[in-house]
């Protein structure tokens, strides 16, 4: 969609509003022409309709060719909300109701379907001469969600930052409202709602604001069941939420998977683009979305999860294929992969971000950007992801080794702290990338870059013991809780542990054949101490030592550095 | 003069029209409409009206034949038929709409007939009236005009 001056696709380049691209529906040929009439006198691009199926069809037919719908309710083909619904849903277009009835009980359905308005017959001139705000409000909506990479993604953020506690559903209060119209009907003019509540005890087609709860829930039960052969029916059931519908399901499960067939979209084009950090910096979510999706996934999955067996089950399978790729290969990982797929949003990243620090300069940097991809790679096909990305871990590994005092550490790690603030950050905002290369000054909660690992250690509790050294860095890098980063309490921290220790459990399966785990192991009782991390052993960074070259300019080890902390041991 | 007073005979006919209520201010909507490239749009719209609320009638007509009767049906297409008389501002044939509606409600046959017919002499008043008035209304014509102006001059 081109975006025209005013932001929405037209054809026209008309002075807003003028040239808005109305379809009217409407069974009745006097008022069709009669709002034909004015609509036409506001300057808008009208349309006109008789039956909803031919609506239907036009509006299909012609993709974008529409800025918003108006619609009477009753209809003879089909009911008007019906035809709302699969606006909002196919085209996601604004739509309009219009009815000679005034009833409150009607009005509050045709909004519950997600009618942007409700209209009184006889509509007035000026009503529809400012129906335009709806476009625009939509527009405007858009594109922060664009920006921020859709609702659905904000949702999964936050359901990551959380640390997997289950709050109250606030979707419940909101659709317990809903509940009332359908009550009150009465028989002779809500006839149409008899049929409709006929099959459903609770709400029909209430429009669910999709709270994060409720959409941690919905992940959870596509998860469970396996996004391939998830159907609204499985997901509802699973979901146990009584009073969601069917259909509420469907049009969630539909706008998620466009989100992640967007997702992976732009994390193919992010991996073919091979090692480039624009690809991480510049884009907000495009880069490895792929990652990113399935990392959503199961990040969303894991974070509402205990931690959890899911989470050790996911690391597992994901495991198993990083191991056949050879120890080398988690190695291999390519940091930029791990990092743009994750890093888009990814709590991961801030975890990893976290782990950067804890880890020992470069050194770490490496692990962990081997260890990210394990981790990350809970989803299918992120093995693949992973293996493409080639960071540059040497160069910080160099780094690593000058220095894995603390100093150094702080170092890297406000580095690497940067761009896994700015993710964490990014996953709030759109600014990650801003962020990502704005270096130095994110590090807000990095800041005492050496405090917070102190804190986490402590805090953290590694799944196995043998795998100590890992845990710290798994533990830094809760992504989850961004807020948390600053450390500043250390419940959040705990918190931040758990999920790495979620994190770690992970990578740990997955590294337990890497000779770096070994290495990590022998200084696992100094783990949890930040000043032995910061005094990696040069041996511990020669276990880590990957064979690929670090390509990234400096300003690039942000990047690398997300992708390392986490998991460097 | 004439012109004056032709005015003013319009006027006051439509003028009447809003008094006795027949019609409300969407008749002054569709006025307002009405331009230049739609000099007739009031009269176009009033005929498309009367033109396909015969054909809502007839269903009604129909399902009141119908014993026992369907009152959801009838509401629903007397629903239909209110909705198409707001689009004229056709308020006393409204109104009558909405007392056929409290019958269905009630599921009162009698008074459900009994209202209809209401309903159908309300509708086909106001038509005669809207026709005369057409028929003299400056939009309307150029006969009109003619002939005042002639006279005028």
């Amino acid at each position: 969609m081109t975006e025209g001056i005013n932001g929405f696709s037209s054809p026209r380049a008309d002075v807003f509003p003028a040239g808005l691209r109305v379809l009217v529906v409407d069974d009745d040929p006097t008022w069709l022409k009669i709002l034909e009439k004015m609509l036409k006198k506001c300057s808008y691009e009208v349309t006109t309709c008789a039956l909803a199926i031919e609506a239907l069809d036009l509006l299909r037919e012609r993709k974008d060719g529409f800025d918003i719908v108006i619609s009477d309710v009753n209809m003879p083909d089909m009911d008007g909300f019906k035809l709302l619904e699969h606006v909002g849903l196919e085209m996601d277009l604004p739509v309009i109701m219009m009815s000679v009835d005034g009833e409150t009980s009607r009005v509050m359905r045709g909004v519950q379907h997600g009618a942007c308005d409700y209209l009184l017959k006889p509509i007035r001139m000026k009503e529809l001469r400012n129906i335009w705000q709806h476009v625009y409000r939509k527009k405007i909506h858009e594109v922060r969600d664009t920006e921020s990479h859709e609702s659905l993604e904000s949702l999964e953020e936050i359901l990551m930052m959380r640390n997997v506690s289950e709050q109250s559903d606030d979707g419940y209060l909101l659709c317990g409202g809903d509940m009332t119209p359908g009550k009150k009907r009465k028989d002779a003019e809500h006839k149409y709602d008899d049929k409709d509540f006929g099959d459903h005890s609770s709400v029909k087609k209430a429009r669910v604001v999709w709270t994060v709860d409720l959409h941690q829930k919905f992940v959870k039960a596509v998860n469970h069941i396996g996004f391939e052969k998830v159907g609204p029916k499985k997901i509802l059931d699973l979901m146990n939420v009584p009073w969601l519908t069917r259909e509420n399901v469907a049009s969630h499960l539909q706008k998620y998977r466009l989100y992640l067939t967007r997702l992976q979209k732009d994390d193919l084009k992010t991996s073919s683009s091979g090692i480039k950090h624009p690809d991480f910096s510049p884009r907000d979510a495009a880069g490895d979305r792929t990652d990113h999706i399935k990392m959503q996934q199961n990040e969303a999955v894991n974070s509402y999860r205990a931690p959890s067996n899911l989470l050790l089950q996911n690391a597992n399978s994901r495991i198993h294929e990083v191991d056949l790729k050879g120890t080398a290969s988690l190695q291999t990982i390519e940091p930029k992969k791990v990092l743009t797929g994750f890093a888009a949003k990814s709590h991961m990243a801030s975890s990893s971000n976290i782990g950067i620090s804890h880890s020992f300069g470069s050194t770490q940097y490496s692990t962990y950007n081997t260890v990210l991809p394990t981790q990350y790679s809970w989803s299918e096909g992120f093995t693949e992801i992973q293996f493409k990305q080639e960071r540059n871990p040497q160069f910080q590994v160099e780094n690593g080794f000058a220095d894995l005092g603390l100093p150094t550490l702080q170092q890297h790690n406000q580095v690497n702290l940067q761009p896994v603030q700015s993710i964490a950050n990014g996953l709030f905002s759109k600014e990650r990338d801003k962020q990502a290369k704005s270096s130095s000054g994110t590090k807000s909660s990095f800041g005492s870059y050496s405090v917070p690992s102190q804190n986490l250690m402590p805090s953290f509790q590694p799944p196995d013991p043998s795998f100590q050294p890992p845990d710290p860095s798994f533990q830094l890098p809760d992504p989850v809780t961004s807020s948390t980063w600053s450390l500043k309490d250390d419940h959040s921290l705990e918190q931040t542990s758990i999920n790495n220790l979620e994190l770690s459990a992970f990578w740990l399966q997955g590294q337990h054949c890497s000779s770096t785990n070994l290495d990590m192991q022998n200084k696992v009782p100094e783990c949890n101490d930040p000043e032995f991390i910061a005094e990696v052993p040069s041996n511990l960074y020669d276990a880590l030592r990957f064979d690929y070259e670090y390509e990234y300019p400096s300003d690039s080890l942000e990047y690398p550095v997300v992708g390392q902390g986490l998991f460097i041991v | 003069m004439e012109q004056n007073h032709i005015k003013k005979q319009i006027n006051s006919a439509r003028n009447s029209l809003f008094q006795q209520g027949y019609l409300d201010e969407q008749f002054i909507q569709l006025e307002d409409l009405q331009d230049d490239a739609n000099p007739n749009f009031v009269e176009e719209i009033v005929t498309l009206f009367y033109s396909d609320s015969t054909r809502l009638i007839r269903n009604i007509e129909t399902a009141l034949d119908n014993y026992p009767l369907n009152f959801c049906k009838l509401d629903d297409y007397m629903h239909q038929f209110k909705g198409s008389s707001s689009s004229i501002g056709a308020k006393k044939v409204k109104e009558e709409c909405s007392q056929f509606q409290e019958c269905c409600k009630a599921r009162n046959t009698q008074g459900c007939i009994a209202a209809f017919r209401q309903v159908k002499h309300e509708h086909a008043t106001l038509k005669r009236k809207l026709e005369t008035y057409f028929q003299v209304s400056p939009s309307n014509s150029l006969y009109n005009t003619h002939i005042i102006s002639r006279q005028g001059a």
